[in-house]
C-alpha cells in the first residue's frame, strides 16, 4: 500500500511516503525560528506557502504521482493549533479528491514507531525527548494498545528548556545542539536536581542557570545545565527500565540528536545488558515519514476516519492514541 | 555479603556480623553521570535516607532499625518476612499499614513510594522499608501522593480498609483526602493509571 503522511505540528513541515513499511520519501522544510521563537500564525503562513511544494518534492523523490497514493495520514496533535490545521487541511483535500482512506496520527507515536522500525527494536522502553515533550513510555495492550506514560516532565519539555537558555546566551536555539557545542570542556557547577520517582522538572534548573549568566563562564554553565538535565532524565529512565524489566531501550524526538544523551543512555543499557537503539537524525527531527509509516499501519488495521470526523487536538495525549 | 536485590540506584546486601544479620543498602556509582554530580547525589541521598529512617523509628513507625551510616551505605537490622505485595492482604495487615502511614504523616514524613512492594510482613506485623524517596515535609500534597500510590496498587475494598484505619489515626487526614480527590481530578492522574 502506498501511503502519504503530512506532519506540521511545529516549525517543520514534512511529507513522507511509504510503501509496505519501506520509506520512499521524507522531504521537509523548516521555518527559521531564529532568536525570537515561534509565532503560531507566522509559522502556519509559512506552512501554507510551502505545503504544495513539499508534497511535490516527496512525490518526485518517490517517483510516483499524487493519484497513485492509496491512503493518507496527518498529525492530529499534539502541537500548535494553526500549524496542525495546515496538515489537516492538506490531507483532507487529497483524501476527498482521490476518495482514499484518511487517518489521524499522534505525533509522539510517530516518533517512537519510526525509531523502532529503523533501529530494529520490538518492544522497547521509549524515552521521547523533544521541544515540548519529555516522556518515558512503554506499550501496553489494555484496555487498548497504547503507550503508557511511566514518567514525564512536570513542567516544560527539555528541548524548550535548553532552547530558552540558548536564547539567553544569544546562541542558536536548535533543540540543545548549540548548548552541547558550547559545553565542550566545561567544568561542573552544582545545580538544582529534581527527580520524583520517574517524573522530573526543569524550571527550577533553568531559573538557577539563568541567574548565573555573566557570573560564570558560558562554557561551564552550558556543561552543568546539560549534565544536570540529562542526568535527571537518565535516572528516571533507568528506574523505569528496571521496573518494566524491558530488554530494549530507545530514544527519539528532537533532543535525541544529542550525542551526549545517547552516550549516557548507552552506558545505562550496557550496565543492564539491554539493547539500545535510535534512529538517524532525519527521523529524530520532525518528519513526514513517521506519520506515513504509522498511517499505513493504522489504515491496514482499519483505523480510518470520515473526513468530517478528522480534526486537530493541540494537547492530544499519547495515551489516547491507539497503536496499530 | 549476599546480594538481596538490585535497584536503579542501590544494591541491597545481607551481611552477618557476630551472627547478627544486617541489611546494607549501598548507593552505587553511576558511570553515565558526571563524577562530581554523581558523588554529590549519592552522598546527600544516603544522609537523607538515614536521617528519615531514624526519625521514623523514633516516631514509633515500624521500620528496620538504623544501625550505622557509611559514606554511601546504610546499615540496618534485617527483617525476616515477605513483601505485602506477595502475601494475602488480610484486613488485619491492611489496617496496620494504614496505621503505619498515619504515624509517618504525624511525624511529617512523606514516604514517596508507599506501595505493597515497600512493606514487609514479618510475624504478622507490617514494617515499612525503603525511605530512598522520602522527604520530611508538612506538604499535604506529598502526603496525598503516598495514599494515591497505595490506592492504585490495591483494589477498592482493600484500599478502604487501609484508608479507614489511616483516617482514625491521623488528625490531618481530612485535608489529605480532600487533596487526593483534587489530584485525581487533574488530567495527568486521570489518564495515568498503573498497569
Amino acid at each position: 500500500m502506498l501511503v502519504m503522511g503530512i506532519e506540521s505540528s511545529a516549525h517543520t513541515l514534512g511529507v513522507g511516503i511509504v510503501r509496505d513499511g519501506e520509506i520512499l520519501a521524507n522531504e521537509k522544510i523548516s521555518y527559521d525560528v531564529g532568536s525570537g521563537g515561534m509565532i503560531p500564525s507566522k509559522v502556519a503562513e509559512f506552512h501554507i506557502e510551502n505545503v504544495s511544494k513539499v508534497i511535490e518534492y516527496s512525490l518526485k523523490k518517490a517517483g510516483i504521482s499524487l493519484k497513485q497514493i492509496e491512503g493518507i495520514g496527518y498529525t492530529r496533535g499534539p502541537g500548535i493549533g494553526p500549524c496542525l490545521q495546515v496538515g489537516e487541511l492538506a490531507a483532507k483535500t487529497i483524501a476527498n479528491k482521490f476518495a482514499i482512506p484518511i487517518t489521524q496520527v499522534n505525533h509522539g507515536v510517530g516518533h517512537i514507531e519510526i525509531t523502532k522500525h529503523v533501529a530494529g527494536l520490538n518492544d522497547p522502553l521509549a524515552l521521547y525527548v523533544s521541544g515540548g515533550n519529555s516522556q518515558i513510555l512503554k506499550l501496553v495492550d489494555k484496555p487498548y494498545r497504547h503507550y503508557h506514560v511511566l514518567g514525564e516532565t512536570l513542567d516544560i519539555g527539555i528541548g524548550n528548556m535548553l532552547d530558552s537558555f540558548a536564547r539567553e546566551l544569544k546562541l542558536v536555539p536548535a533543540w540543545g545542539s548549540s548548548i552541547e557545542k558550547e559545553a565542550k570542556g566545561g567544568k561542573y557547577i552544582e545545580m538544582p536536581y529534581t527527580v520524583k520517582g520517574m517524573d522530573f522538572a526543569f524550571t527550577g534548573l533553568l531559573t538557577y542557570a539563568k541567574k548565573l549568566i555573566g557570573k560564570v563562564s558560558n562554557k561551564d554553565l552550558c556543561y552543568s545545565l546539560q549534565e544536570t538535565a540529562f542526568s535527571m532524565i537518565c535516572e528516571a529512565t533507568e528506574r523505569a527500565l528496571l521496573l518494566t524489566k524491558s530488554r530494549e531501550l530507545c530514544v527519539c524526538g528532537g533532543v535525541a540528536q544529542s550525542t551526549r544523551l545517547k552516550e549516557m543512555l548507552g552506558k545505562i543499557a550496557k550496565e543492564h545488558n539491554v539493547k539500545f537503539g535510535f534512529a538517524p537524525n532525519e527521523f529524530n527531527g520532525d518528519n513526514g515519514a513517521m506519520i506515513a509509516y504509522v498511517a499505513e499501519r493504522l489504515i491496514k488495521s482499519g483505523y480510518t476516519s470520515k473526513i468530517e470526523e478528522c480534526g486537530i487536538e493541540q494537547r492530544y495525549r499519547i495515551e489516547k492514541a491507539v497503536v496499530p | 555479603m549476599k546480594l538481596l536485590s538490585e535497584g536503579a540506584e542501590a544494591k541491597i546486601y545481607m551481611q552477618e556480623i557476630f551472627g547478627e544479620r544486617l541489611v546494607v543498602k549501598e548507593r552505587i556509582k553511576k558511570e553515565y553521570r558526571e563524577a562530581s554530580l554523581d558523588e554529590k547525589l549519592r552522598l546527600a541521598r544516603t544522609r537523607n535516607e538515614a536521617r528519615i529512617l531514624y526519625r521514623a523509628f523514633e516516631a514509633g513507625v515500624k521500620t528496620p532499625r538504623l544501625i550505622s551510616v557509611g559514606k554511601f551505605s546504610i546499615y540496618m537490622s534485617y527483617l525476616e518476612g515477605k513483601l505485602l505485595r506477595d502475601v494475602k492482604k488480610s484486613q488485619y495487615l491492611l489496617r496496620q499499614a494504614g496505621l503505619l502511614l498515619a504515624k509517618m504523616h504525624n511525624a511529617d514524613i512523606a514516604h514517596g513510594d508507599f506501595t505493597p512492594a515497600n512493606i514487609i510482613v514479618s510475624k504478622n506485623t507490617v514494617y515499612v522499608i525503603d525511605f530512598g524517596l522520602a522527604e520530611i515535609s508538612k506538604s499535604i500534597e506529598e502526603k496525598a501522593i503516598d495514599l494515591l500510590l497505595m490506592k492504585r496498587s490495591l483494589n477498592e475494598k482493600q484500599y478502604k480498609v487501609l484508608a479507614d484505619s489511616y483516617a482514625k489515626a491521623y488528625r490531618g487526614s481530612s485535608d489529605v483526602f480532600r487533596k487526593l480527590v483534587e489530584i485525581e481530578k487533574r488530567g495527568r492522574y486521570q489518564i495515568r493509571t498503573l498497569t
